[in-house]
């Protein structure tokens, strides 16, 4: 029936995620009804289309008009932006069919969809990833963290290693590792999500970019898991973050294109905003190799609150300088593992015997035990010391 | 009947050797080509020489005398530094720039020193030949001639290749170029913008002719199917060689296909403009990040994970000098930021090099390429079928064929190339002995 049809276009847009179950619940009550036009009886060519659900979005107060009807066309049209189409084609009438699918994608937008998750798409550096809501959708500022850490590794390459790996905390879609994958051929990557839809994202994309060998995708999440991380990773030349950063009380302001299809907890760091930095940081000195290096990206108001905690309480972690963004905010920090002071290192021992190795020992490790607000100290037998605090007896 | 052109050919070539200043004509026609005359005199610099074209061929300027005493005052700072280089003690630098100089030298004393020696053999078989009596043998008076028609064709050929020599090296030749096309203002119509859109296809095509790569970096369309302006990065061999006399501005004359003007077959006229851009390398060009600004949507607020936008355009403005870039090409901000970037670089490095240019003070100017922005450098006129090219003169009919950017537009850039050398070599000529103006025919 038409008018059942009408309806439940109208509430698909309304409700959005928010399906509860399998049964529809018909309320309109709950969200103002965003209506789409009709669709025309004639044809129209794209130009007309985009014209219309231009004026459309603008009367329904949509962000970004112009470009949300430009790149959904676009998309429909095989190209990835309206001015890569040729003139002939946006004259021409377009078909049943993608008159329809036009309207059923703009309809999406009127519910402040991102227009990302609507063509399930988006380039990032010079891949282009498949996106699906709720996993966290790559921002530009990203794109520089990925540039920062090439140039780094192009600047100081590591040539004690023979191969050289990178681990990535909370990869999302894969934007981060697939594109240092893409860009370094000897590069071997690992990464952990704690969204399985996530993982499962990420896999998709590495697929479909042909890096599946490269990339490993590990479904944990680094402050729950952190006991079975330990001795999993180890001598990673790069551990690279764009973690959760925003203050909890700045997450009820964000926009609904955030706020209703992105997944918060791939947002919220907590009250001030570095729990999971605190936590990459604090686990970071047991992956590392000597010299490896951390890149984070983070809140503007972070860096100089990272440095000072990073000096208070990580003695193996030096802050090595904080890096702008192309709007000159303060967004990149960059830290490195000090050389590690083992027993065959600075002690100053000299043919110990095994007593005074092991207090010498317990001396060093001491140093790397974990602060004390750290929930890896949920530790309940010898043996986790004994790992935790790296003894070899 | 070749013979007798060879025998033609060496007739001319030993009247040349005997008495210099014999002018040369080529043996090339184009039935295409027609050449007005010109009597105009601001066209050409400041030299109030009023000057007929006549279809140039560098080998016309062995002739010239100046041209000769230049390549002699060459030849003997040749054998001076050669001399200094064996014999003198140098210091490190000394010889490092003397050693540059021989370099630069040695083309045009190779090819000079082959002529010389192909003059020599050629008064020996004279010489043989005339000395030689009547009842000579037939078969050796036969090889004789055939050995002078050679020779005769070899020393045509290395003239040639001296003045080719002579032709000072512009070392953005080989560069790749950042090519813009700008619509013109027009009252009302859209001609501007069509005939903007058409010359886009034609370098396109001609890129595609060159087998050059192609990449366009901005295109902003107009209504109805023109175009404002685009920029595009073209990628290959000599690519500035070929391209660098295109900038400046063309004009288009037209009848409108609809329209009032149509139907009573009143002619438009519009304008558009080429911007060509040497790319230069990497370290050409010095751009301290610090005088940078780049606009981005996300410049506003704290950014980061707190926006999502689709917005990835670009500005890059380089504060000291004001020069802006901008794109909005791809979806990725970064690769919009870096294609950004390069606009710029060549725009900057255009700048240095314009005012580099600006400081030449020779009386005789390279006509070609020197001609500020608001002078048209040709004109396509569809309603008579011609494309006219102010600067030689040069004329093609066929504009149709001409726009898709093949063979046509190759010749016409031949032309071009030619004459600017010739400019070229006479202007160095002038330089080195300050002779005032003589022309070259």
């Amino acid at each position: 029936m038409w008018w059942r049809r009408t309806l439940s276009s109208r509430c698909r847009c309304c409700l959005g995620r928010r399906r509860s179950g399998a049964k529809w619940i018909w309320s309109f009550h709950t969200r103002p009804i965003c209506s789409a036009p009709a669709l025309p009886s004639g044809r129209i060519t794209a130009l007309q289309a985009l014209d219309v659900w231009k004026r459309h979005f603008v009367e329904k107060g949509v962000t970004e008009p112009e470009q949300s009807s430009q790149y959904i066309i676009a998309h429909l049209l095989g190209a990835k932006t309206i001015e890569s189409v040729e003139q002939q084609k946006l004259r021409e009438f377009l078909s049943k069919e993608k008159t329809e699918q036009v309207w059923q994608l703009c309809t999406k937008r009127l519910s402040r969809m991102p227009v990302q998750y609507i063509i399930e798409e988006w380039d990032f550096r010079d891949l282009t990833l498949k996106l699906r809501p709720p996993v966290f959708i790559p921002r530009p500022e990203t794109e520089e963290l990925v540039e920062l850490v090439l140039s780094d590794l192009q600047k100081h390459p590591r040539v004690a290693e023979t191969q050289q790996t990178c681990l990535e905390v909370g990869c999302g879609s894969g934007a981060i590792s697939l594109s240092l994958l893409k860009s370094l051929p000897q590069l071997e990557a690992f990464a952990l999500e704690r969204s399985q839809d996530a993982v499962d994202l990420s896999r998709e994309n590495a697929s479909r970019l042909g890096l599946q060998d490269r990339l490993k995708v590990y479904h944990m999440d680094v402050i729950k898991d952190a006991e079975r991380m330990l001795g999993l990773f180890s001598s990673i030349s790069v551990l690279v973050s764009n973690p959760p950063y925003l203050f909890s009380e700045d997450m009820a302001s964000l926009e609904p294109e955030i706020f209703r299809f992105e997944d918060h907890a791939a947002l919220d760091g907590g009250e001030d905003g570095q729990n999971v930095i605190r936590q990459i940081l604090t686990l970071a000195p047991d992956f590392l190799s000597n010299r490896g290096r951390v890149y984070l990206e983070v809140d503007p108001r972070h860096p100089p609150l990272i440095r000072r905690w990073v000096e208070e309480n990580m003695e193996e972690l030096r802050y090595m300088e904080t890096r702008h963004d192309v709007s000159g905010k303060p967004r990149f920090c960059i830290l490195q593992k000090e050389e590690s002071q083992g027993p065959r290192g600075g002690s100053g021992l000299r043919n110990p015997d095994p007593i005074t190795l092991a207090l010498a020992q317990v001396a060093t490790a001491s140093a790397r035990l974990p602060p004390p607000d750290s929930p890896l100290l949920k530790i309940n037998n010898f043996a986790q010391i004994v790992s935790i605090l790296g003894l070899h007896f | 009947m070749l013979s007798s052109r060879l025998f033609g050919l060496c007739s001319q070539c030993s009247r040349a050797v005997s008495c210099r200043g014999f002018p040369w004509r080529t043996l090339k026609g184009h039935s295409r080509l027609q050449y007005a005359n010109f009597t105009e005199v601001q066209r050409w610099g400041t030299n109030v020489v009023p000057k007929r074209l006549s279809h140039c061929d560098l080998g016309d300027l062995y002739d010239n005398i100046s041209v000769q005493r230049y390549v002699q005052k060459l030849m003997e700072e040749h054998r001076i530094i050669s001399r200094k280089l064996q014999h003198d003690h140098l210091s490190d630098s000394d010889r490092k720039a003397l050693l540059k100089k021989h370099t630069e030298l040695l083309p045009v004393a190779d090819v000079f020193g082959r002529l010389e020696q192909a003059q020599k053999d050629l008064e020996e078989i004279h010489s043989l030949l005339h000395t030689g009596a009547e009842d000579e043998d037939q078969h050796l008076t036969q090889l004789l001639k055939e050995e002078e028609d050679q020779i005769c064709s070899n020393i045509l050929a290395l003239r040639k290749h001296l003045i080719k020599a002579l032709v000072p090296v512009d070392r953005l030749d080989p560069s790749d170029v950042v090519l813009e096309v700008v619509s013109g203002r027009t009252t009302g119509g859209d001609i501007c913008q069509q005939f903007t859109r058409e010359m886009f296809d034609m370098y396109q095509g001609f890129a595609c002719y060159k087998n050059w790569d192609f990449e366009v970096l901005n295109y902003s369309p107009a209504d109805y199917g023109g175009l404002h302006h685009a920029a595009v990065r073209i990628a290959g061999e000599n690519v500035y060689r070929h391209l660098k006399h295109e900038g400046g501005t063309h004009r288009v004359q037209r009848i409108p296909e609809v329209g009032l003007s149509s139907r009573m077959q009143r002619i438009h006229t519009g304008t558009m403009t080429v911007i060509i851009l040497p790319q230069p390398l990497e370290f050409d060009v010095h751009i301290d990040p610090k005088d940078l600004r780049v606009d981005t949507f996300r410049s506003r607020g704290a950014g980061g994970q707190s926006v999502n936008t689709t917005e990835s355009a670009v500005r890059i403005v380089h504060l000291p000098t004001g020069i802006t870039a901008e794109c909005q090409q791809t979806r990725s901000q970064l690769q919009n930021r870096d294609t950004a970037m390069r606009v710029l670089r060549a725009r900057l490095y255009q700048s240095v090099m314009g005012k580099e240019t600006e400081q030449r003070h020779t009386a005789r100017k390279q006509q070609v390429g020197t001609r500020s922005q608001a002078e048209r450098i040709r004109t396509y006129n569809f309603s008579q079928d011609r494309v006219t090219d102010h600067r030689t003169g040069y004329t093609t009919r066929d504009i149709k064929e001409f726009m898709r950017g093949g063979e046509e537009l190759e010749e016409l850039i031949s032309d071009l190339l030619e004459h600017s050398e010739r400019e070229a070599v006479l202007e160095a000529v002038e330089i080195s002995g300050w002779v005032k103006g003589q022309p070259a025919d």
